[in-house]
C-alpha cells in the first residue's frame, strides 16, 4: 500500500473530518485532502488525481451515496476505491451502497482498529 | 340571520309589548317578553350548535391525518430517547476526554521532574564534578530514563488518539439535534394546521411526507429503526453475503 497515496476526505461536520485525518495521519497517509460535501468534492476528484476517497453519506448539497455513484459513473475515477465512514444503518441502505459499488462500509461512531482493517482489506484486494 | 315571515313576527310582538306596557298589562308584557327571548335564544342554540359540528367535523378530520397520531406516538417519544442519548454521548467523550488526561498528566509530570534530575547531574558531569561512582549511577539512570521515555511517549500518543476519537460525539449528536430540530419544526407546524382547521370548516389533510429516501442517521438505543443492523460485525456480515 502506498502511503503517500492522495486521499479525498468528505464530512459535513469538520470534526469528523478532523478525526478521520488524524485517524489516517496515525496509519501513516501524509497525502490528505478534505471536502465538505460531495459538491465540493466532485471537482476536486474530477480535476485532482485522488487514489482514495473516504466519505460521509448524508450530507448537504450531494450525498455521499450520489458522490459514489458520481465516481463510478465517470472513467476517469471509476477504478477509485471508495470507504463509507457514515451513521446510517439500514440494511437497505448497506445493500444500495454495496450495489452502488462501495469498496468499504463503516458505522460510526467507529475505532482506529476498524478503519484501519477496512482499508487494509480495500488495498489487499486491489492490489492482489 | 331570519327570513322575512321571522321578521315580522318579531315586530308584532315588539308593537305589541309597546302597546301592553302602555296599559300597564303586566301578564302580557311578561308573556312577550319571554317569547321574544326564548326566540332570540333559539336562534343562539342553532348557532352553537352549527359551531359544535364543525368543530367536531375538522376534528375528526385531523384525527384521521395520521401525521399528528405519528408525532405524538412515535416521534416525540423518539426525540426523547435521541435527546437522551446525546447527553449520554457527550457525557461519554467528556468522560473519555478527561480520563485520558488524568492518565497523562502524572505521567508527563513524572518524566519532566526525571529529567530535571538529569539535567541537574548532567550538568555537573560537564563541569567534571561528577565521581566516578556518581558518573555510573547516572549512566544506569539515563538508560532507565530512555526506556521509560520510550514506553511513555508511546502511552501519551495512545491516549492522545483516543481523546481525538471521542470527539466523534460532535459529529453524531449534531446529526440527532438536526433531526429533533426537524421534529419541533413539524410539530409546530402541525399546530398552525390545527389552529387552521378550528377556525374554518375546510380541512386539508397534510399531505403524508414520503417516507423512501430519508436518512436514519445515527443509530440511538432505545429507538428501534426498522431494518437497522447493529454493529459493524453485521455490517461486514451483510457485505460479505453480497461477495464483498
Amino acid at each position: 500500500m502506498d502511503k503517500n497515496m492522495k486521499i479525498l476526505v468528505v464530512d459535513d461536520f469538520s470534526t469528523m473530518r478532523r478525526i478521520v485525518k488524524n485517524l489516517l495521519r496515525e496509519l501513516g497517509f501524509t497525502n490528505l485532502d478534505e471536502a465538505d460535501d460531495g459538491q465540493t468534492a466532485w471537482p476536486k476528484l474530477k480535476a485532482g488525481n485522488y487514489d482514495f476517497l473516504v466519505t460521509d453519506w448524508n450530507m448537504p448539497g450531494m450525498t455521499g451515496i450520489d458522490l459514489l455513484k458520481e465516481v463510478r459513473a465517470n472513467p476517469a475515477t471509476a477504478k477509485m476505491p471508495v470507504l463509507l465512514v457514515t451513521a446510517e444503518s439500514k440494511r437497505e441502505q448497506i445493500i444500495e451502497a454495496a450495489q452502488a459499488g462501495v469498496n468499504g462500509y463503516i458505522i460510526k461512531p467507529f475505532t482506529a482498529a476498524t478503519l484501519k482493517e477496512k482499508i487494509d482489506k480495500i488495498f489487499a484486494r486491489s492490489a492482489g | 340571520m331570519q327570513d322575512e315571515s321571522a321578521k315580522q313576527e318579531l315586530l308584532e310582538k315588539a308593537h305589541q309589548l309597546i302597546k301592553s306596557i302602555e296599559n300597564d298589562d303586566d301578564a302580557e308584557t311578561s308573556e312577550l317578553l319571554t317569547s321574544m327571548t326564548a326566540y332570540r335564544e333559539k336562534g343562539l342554540f342553532e348557532e352553537v350548535g352549527h359551531l359544535t359540528r364543525q368543530l367536531h367535523d375538522s376534528l375528526s378530520s385531523f384525527a384521521l391525518d395520521d401525521q399528528l397520531t405519528d408525532l405524538t406516538d412515535k416521534e416525540i417519544p423518539d426525540a426523547k430517547e435521541r435527546l437522551n442519548y446525546v447527553i449520554e454521548m457527550t457525557n461519554e467523550a467528556a468522560n473519555t476526554t478527561l480520563n485520558a488526561i488524568d492518565e497523562v498528566l502524572p505521567v508527563t509530570a513524572e518524566m519532566t521532574k526525571k529529567s530535571d534530575e538529569l539535567s541537574a547531574k548532567w550538568q555537573k558531569f560537564m563541569s567534571r564534578e561528577l565521581s566516578l561512582t556518581e558518573f555510573k549511577n547516572m549512566s544506569v539512570e539515563i538508560t532507565e530514563f530512555l526506556d521509560a521515555s520510550c514506553k511513555n511517549t508511546a502511552f501519551v500518543h495512545k491516549k492522545a488518539n483516543e481523546i481525538v476519537l471521542a470527539q466523534g460525539f460532535q459529529d453524531l449528536t449534531g446529526q440527532i439535534i438536526t433531526k429533533v430540530i426537524a421534529l419541533v419544526q413539524n410539530v409546530e407546524e402541525s399546530l398552525v394546521d390545527l389552529v387552521r382547521i378550528a377556525g374554518s370548516p375546510e380541512s386539508t389533510g397534510a399531505e403524508k411526507k414520503q417516507e423512501k429516501g430519508i436518512l436514519e442517521g445515527p443509530a440511538v438505543p432505545g429507538v428501534v429503526v426498522e431494518g437497522a443492523v447493529n454493529s459493524q460485525d453485521e455490517v461486514d456480515d451483510l457485505l460479505s453475503s453480497l461477495g464483498f
